[in-house]
Parts: C-alpha cells; sequence; structure tokens
C-alpha cells in the first residue's frame, strides 16, 4: 500500500510539474505575443471614467522598444501638455514636467502609484514580463482560453498577491487579467479588446482597466500604431524627452 | 488722417497677415492659463496680494530639426494707484487698473546643429541645473526671481546661448550668457526676511535711508557669463560636474554714506551695492536605495573679496571712518541632501537638509534649514492634500529656543476638472532670535488661488 501510495505522489508531483511547465511556457508565449514587435510608435486617447460616469480625456504619444524602453508625452489636456516619461532598464525612470524645466529622476516607490491619474500603476505601464516576475499555474482549459494564475517569484515585489490571467489559445494574446491585492480581494480587472492582426503581430487596439475599489475605469484607445520602423535607443533617451514634436 | 498714421497701419497689417501666414506654416500652438492670486495678513485682514494673470504660451516645432517657444505674463496687480483726480482720468488707466507684462522666455531650439549630436538653444531662456528641489546652489545662470518669497526657486529668463554635445551616456553643457541681469526681491515688506538686523552706533538717529545700486559695465570682461556642465550615468546614479563663471544675482553693500542733518546726532544713509563676481564649481547625483529617491547637490563658491568702506560727510567732502570686508574671498559650500518616498498608502515624503539659502553667502553667514512635505491625493487625484509642508532652521544647534526659525505652508488643491485649479493654504511663521522667519513672524497669511489652463 505504502509502495502504491509513493508511486501516486510521485506520478502527481511530475503531472504537477508538467502542468507548471505547461503554464509557464504559456505565460512564455503570451509575453513573446505582447513585447514581439521590435519597437512601436503609437498615438493613444486614455479615458478616464469616474463612478459618475463622468469622462476626462487624456492624449499621448509613446514610444516603445523592446519590453523595457518606453517613453510617453502627453499631448493633452492643457495642464499637462509636454509632461514626458521615460523608461529605461533596471527600473531607471525619468518625468520631464516642462513647467519646472527639468528632468527628475524618479525612485522607484512610484511603481504602485498611479500613473498621471489612470488606474495604471507605473509598474503597469512598464514591460510586460509576466514569465520572469510570476510563477504561473494552469487553472483551466477552456474552448478558446487558457486560465492561469500568476503569483509574483519569491524575489520579486509586487503589489498583488495574485493575477488570474485568460489566454487566447489560438495566438496566445493575454484578454483579461484580474489583479488581486495583498488581502486576496479583487481589485483591478484589465481587457484587452479589439485584437488585431497588424503585419506579424497582433495588436489590441483598446484596453480597459478597471479599479474596482474605487469604481473607476481608465479606457486606452490606440488611434494609430507604426510598428517596426527601426526607432534608435536615441529615442529613449533624455534630449528626447524633453523635446517637444 | 495724416500720412504717418495711414503709414504705422499699412505697417501693422502687414506685419499681421506676414505673421498670421507664418503661424499658419509653423504649426503654432498657443496654450497658457488664467490665475487668481488673493493672499489676506490673519492679523488686520490686510489684503497683501491681489494678482490677476494672464500667461501665454506659444509654441512650434515644424520639423524635427528646430522648434520654437517664448512665454508671456500679463499681470493685473489689484491695487489701484491713484492719488489725484488727473490720475482717475488718464485714458491709460494705469493709475487705476496697476498692471505688467513680463516677457519669461523666447528662444530658438536647433537639433542636431552641424553634428547629429549638438542640440543649440538661442534666446530668452530659464536655464535650471541640479537635483535637488527648488533650492539648487549649483544653478546660477538664470536670476533668481524673489519676487514671491513664497515661490523661492523661480528664476527669471537670460538671454543666453546653450549648446547640448550628447556622446552615448554623456552630456557636455556649454553656456554663454552676454548681459548680465539681477535677481528681483520679495515685495513689500516680504523684503526684510532677507536683511539681518544690524546696529545703529549709539546716539545716532537714521532718518532716511537710500541706496543706489552699480551694475556691472556693459562689457564683455564685467557684464557677461559663462558656465559648462558634464553629465553622465554611473552605477545607476545620474552625475553631474559643472563650473559657473559670473556675478553674484544679490546686490551686496559696498559703501555706506552718513549724512548728518542736524547736531543731535540725526542723520541720513545713503548705500552703495554691487553684484560681486563669483566663480561654482559644483556636482550633484541623484539616484535610489531600496525605492527611496535620493538626490545631493554641493557648490563651492569663489567670491571676489570685497570691502564695506564707511565714509561721513563734512563740509569738507567724504571723511572715510571704517573700511571692513563685505564678502571674503575665502570660499564656502553650500549644499543640499534630499530624498523622497511614497508609502505604499500613497502618502509621498520629500525632505531635504539644506546648508545655505538662496540669499545666503560668506562662509560665516551660511544657516542649516530642514524642508519637509507631506502629501497625498484622493477621489482620483481629484483632491491634493499637503498637511505638513514647510521649513526649519536652526541658527544656532546649542541654543536651538531662541535660534530657531519655521514657516509652514499646509494647502489644499482641488481639481474639480480637467485643467482647472483651486487652491486653499497658509504661509505660518514663528520664530526667537534673528532669522528669515523670525522677521516675517508677524506676517502670517492666507491665501485663495484659481487657475484654469487652456
Amino acid at each position: 500500500m505504502k509502495t502504491i501510495t509513493s508511486t501516486f505522489a510521485l506520478i502527481l508531483i511530475f503531472a504537477l510539474n508538467a502542468f507548471a511547465q505547461d503554464a509557464q511556457s504559456i505565460i512564455t508565449k503570451s509575453d513573446s505575443v505582447i513585447n514581439a514587435p521590435k519597437d512601436q510608435h503609437q498615438f493613444s486617447r486614455m479615458i478616464l471614467i469616474d463612478k459618475d460616469g463622468d469622462e476626462k480625456v487624456r492624449k499621448s504619444e509613446m514610444y516603445q522598444k523592446g519590453d523595457e524602453m518606453r517613453l510617453v508625452r502627453f499631448l493633452s489636456p492643457a495642464d499637462q501638455k509636454g509632461i514626458g516619461f521615460l523608461s529605461l532598464p533596471d527600473d531607471v525612470m525619468y518625468l520631464y514636467l516642462p513647467a519646472f524645466h527639468k528632468i527628475r529622476r524618479i525612485a522607484s516607490h512610484v511603481k504602485n502609484e498611479n500613473f498621471a491619474g489612470t488606474d495604471f500603476s507605473y509598474d503597469d505601464m512598464s514591460s510586460f514580463k509576466y514569465a520572469e516576475e510570476y510563477n504561473a499555474k494552469l487553472l483551466e482549459t477552456k474552448d478558446d482560453v487558457y486560465v492561469l494564475e500568476l503569483t509574483p517569484k519569491p524575489d520579486i515585489e509586487k503589489d498583488y498577491s495574485k493575477l488570474i490571467i485568460e489566454v487566447r489559445k489560438n495566438n496566445y494574446y493575454p484578454i483579461k487579467i484580474d489583479h488581486y491585492d495583498k488581502g486576496g480581494n479583487l481589485w483591478k480587472v484589465l481587457e484587452r479588446r479589439k485584437i488585431e492582426g497588424k503585419g506579424n503581430y497582433w495588436i489590441s487596439m483598446e484596453m480597459e482597466m478597471k479599479d474596482l475599489k474605487k469604481n473607476h475605469s481608465t479606457k486606452m484607445i490606440t488611434d494609430k500604431i507604426e510598428l517596426d520602423n527601426g526607432l534608435s535607443d536615441k529615442v529613449f533617451s533624455k534630449r528626447n524627452l524633453k523635446k517637444v514634436k | 488722417m495724416n500720412d504717418n498714421k495711414i503709414f504705422q497701419k499699412i505697417i501693422v497689417f502687414t506685419l499681421l497677415i506676414i505673421s498670421g501666414n507664418l503661424f499658419a506654416q509653423s504649426d503654432l500652438s498657443i496654450n497658457g492659463y488664467i490665475q487668481t492670486d488673493n493672499r489676506i495678513r490673519f492679523d488686520n485682514g490686510q489684503f497683501s496680494w491681489n494678482e490677476n494673470r494672464l500667461n501665454l504660451k506659444f509654441e512650434g516645432a515644424p520639423s524635427d530639426k528646430y522648434h520654437f517657444f517664448s512665454e508671456v505674463r500679463l499681470r493685473g496687480f489689484g491695487f489701484p494707484n491713484v492719488n489725484s483726480v488727473s490720475e482717475l482720468q488718464t485714458r491709460e488707466k494705469n493709475y487705476v487698473y496697476t498692471w505688467g507684462i513680463e516677457f519669461r522666455e523666447a528662444y530658438l531650439d536647433l537639433y542636431q546643429f552641424g553634428l547629429d549630436d549638438i542640440d543649440i538653444r538661442i534666446g530668452r531662456q530659464i536655464i535650471v541645473w541640479g537635483t535637488a528641489d527648488k533650492i539648487n546652489p549649483t544653478n546660477n545662470i538664470s536670476p533668481d526671481d524673489l519676487e514671491d518669497i513664497f515661490n523661492f526657486g523661480a528664476q527669471l529668463g537670460a538671454n543666453a546661448f546653450k549648446a547640448d554635445y550628447y556622446w552615448d551616456d554623456v552630456t557636455l553643457t556649454g553656456v554663454f550668457v552676454p548681459i548680465f541681469t539681477p535677481a528681483t526681491l520679495p515685495y513689500g515688506d516680504y523684503a526684510k526676511a532677507f536683511v539681518p538686523e544690524f546696529n545703529i552706533p549709539p546716539g545716532m538717529t537714521i532718518r532716511n535711508v537710500t541706496d543706489k545700486i552699480t551694475l556691472p559695465e556693459t562689457k564683455l570682461s564685467e557684464t557677461s557669463q559663462y558656465a559648462f556642465k558634464i553629465a553622465t550615468n554611473l552605477f545607476d546614479y545620474d552625475l553631474s560636474l559643472s563650473y559657473y563663471n559670473g556675478r553674484d544675482d544679490f546686490p551686496l553693500a559696498n559703501e555706506i554714506i552718513i549724512i548728518p542733518v542736524d547736531t543731535f546726532g540725526t542723520a541720513d544713509v545713503q548705500t552703495g551695492m554691487i553684484y560681486p563676481k563669483i566663480q561654482v564649481v559644483g556636482a550633484d547625483f541623484s539616484g535610489s536605495v531600496f525605492n527611496i529617491g535620493f538626490w545631493g547637490e554641493g557648490a563651492m563658491f569663489l567670491a571676489d573679496k570685497v570691502y564695506m568702506n564707511t565714509y561721513i560727510q563734512t563740509q569738507m567732502g567724504l571723511n572715510p571712518i571704517e573700511k571692513s570686508v563685505a564678502l571674503d574671498d575665502e570660499p564656502y559650500l553650500k549644499y543640499v541632501l534630499g530624498f523622497d518616498y511614497t508609502f505604499s498608502n500613497s502618502w509621498y515624503v520629500n525632505a531635504q537638509f539644506i546648508h545655505g539659502f538662496i540669499h545666503e553667502r560668506g562662509k560665516d553667514n551660511l544657516n542649516d534649514y530642514i524642508a519637509i512635505r507631506f502629501e497625498k491625493k484622493f477621489f482620483n487625484d481629484k483632491l491634493k492634500i499637503v498637511p505638513i509642508g514647510g521649513v526649519v532652521t536652526i541658527i544656532d544647534w546649542g541654543d536651538i529656543g531662541n535660534n530657531y526659525g519655521v514657516a509652514g505652508s499646509p494647502e489644499v488643491t482641488y481639481y474639480p476638472t480637467d485643467n482647472i485649479e483651486l487652491i486653499f493654504g497658509a504661509f505660518i511663521m514663528m520664530g526667537e532670535g534673528d532669522n528669515m522667519f523670525s522677521r516675517i513672524q508677524d506676517q502670517d497669511e492666507f491665501y485663495i488661488k484659481a487657475k484654469v489652463s487652456f
């Protein structure tokens, strides 16, 4: 009996490992789909919707190269025009505030703060590296999506205790992410919609982050996107951050 | 209508057409804000500030190679300055409405000028150096604008030429300012914050005090300034070294003439003031340790020695009675160390230790200050509260109780919608002994500001 139990346990461990590896490979593929374009240049609108349905609109221009270099510049409203944000590898971030005439280095303590009044935190806005930062577990396989549970790796500090992520089976595009707070309560829900084929890539032209605690949401709509323009690293520099286009 | 007026109208009309075409071609954008700022003293209910401001920014980037920007302020100061009926009858209405125009910036950026890695900026510009918040010892090119004493860190534009050369992670900057521009000083009775107490000789009564400022001669060797900076990133820290050669933008008294007016010891005093030449060698850094943002900035000031000559006027002419040192040529160091952090409950704290405030100079005249600010945003950033914000100075660490000053500025900002800010706050000063804040401790006030951006 003891031998049978041990054998069953061994099989279970192998099976769990197999599931875990499978889940990790799914999230790795998902990351690679999201980060597939070599570089991106896009114009988008961020629509902030409060609990009464009142809307605020922010227009921005964003450059991204790989999964670790990003430059965002606000085009409107008037009191935010010209504000720029530069994110570089190793959590190096800069903020340019035209009214103060200087670029300010910002430390990673802001990572969990809301970015420019939106429901996305600085961390949400930075690179998508779920496989690198989270351990994945396959919860369910539905007809068209994998449902995975992601928990932060032991050495990674996150504001979320876990993520439940739905990844499309056909193209590994993540379409929904439930973010749970450290108390295990559902906090934010990210949905990606209008997923379109652009050249060799899949791009979500609209996404919405809902903060259930604040009863507030932010819709990000991509109005124009250019891919693989061969952006130079110089685009992601302090020199370029303070330039007005 | 005479020929001259017709000619003027033709010129104006032509200029409008030309400028309109230029604007259309150059993709000009016009933004700005309208702001009202009202301040009332606690003790007597007197208005100390009543300003309405139209701030206009003109900007365009017709190509990747150049960009232009200008900022102009039209300011109405609120307090009428009417002393006679005739002043009520002026067609300019400038006694009824006191107003001013401020030409803050107007410059042209030329990107990749000559070489791919060179950008230049020509024209009136505000140049800010240093990593610290508002108090930047390495920041000496653009003159300080201390008209509003509570907005320290504000600067005026300087007519300048600036060039930046980018080489990998290294940026070299050179600045040339042909003509010296002095700093503005606090408006009204706030000026006394910067003036230390002085002892009048026993038996003397001063009737009038006048001053005369002598600006540097308008020749290259006297009025021009230049500066260099090299900046890079090492071990994830941003670092820079800088050098400035120019003048201190605060006036320094170098001459006192005592003019007796009677035999009972009453006298008038005339003060002569200059802007001493200085060189400043500076360095700064910014980075983070364990998610906490850290920065530091220090500058060694090398001033030319300035003597104070005191004379008494007699029937025979000016008799020298004392010669002392107004500013020693011994180098002195100003520095700032600071950090900021956002707690998990979203409270933000920013704190700095400052050795040597903006107006302080000379090794023995630098005081220590601690600036701290706590703030938090509520209701999806619609409300920002600063319950604790201010500066503490300790003049004598051995006798703090009798030698301290505090300036507090709690503030609430409400953003009812995009582009609109309503600000309520107060300036509260207290202290013991002679220091910047104790000198104005009877001038506490609260303020209401409203701002709409467009």
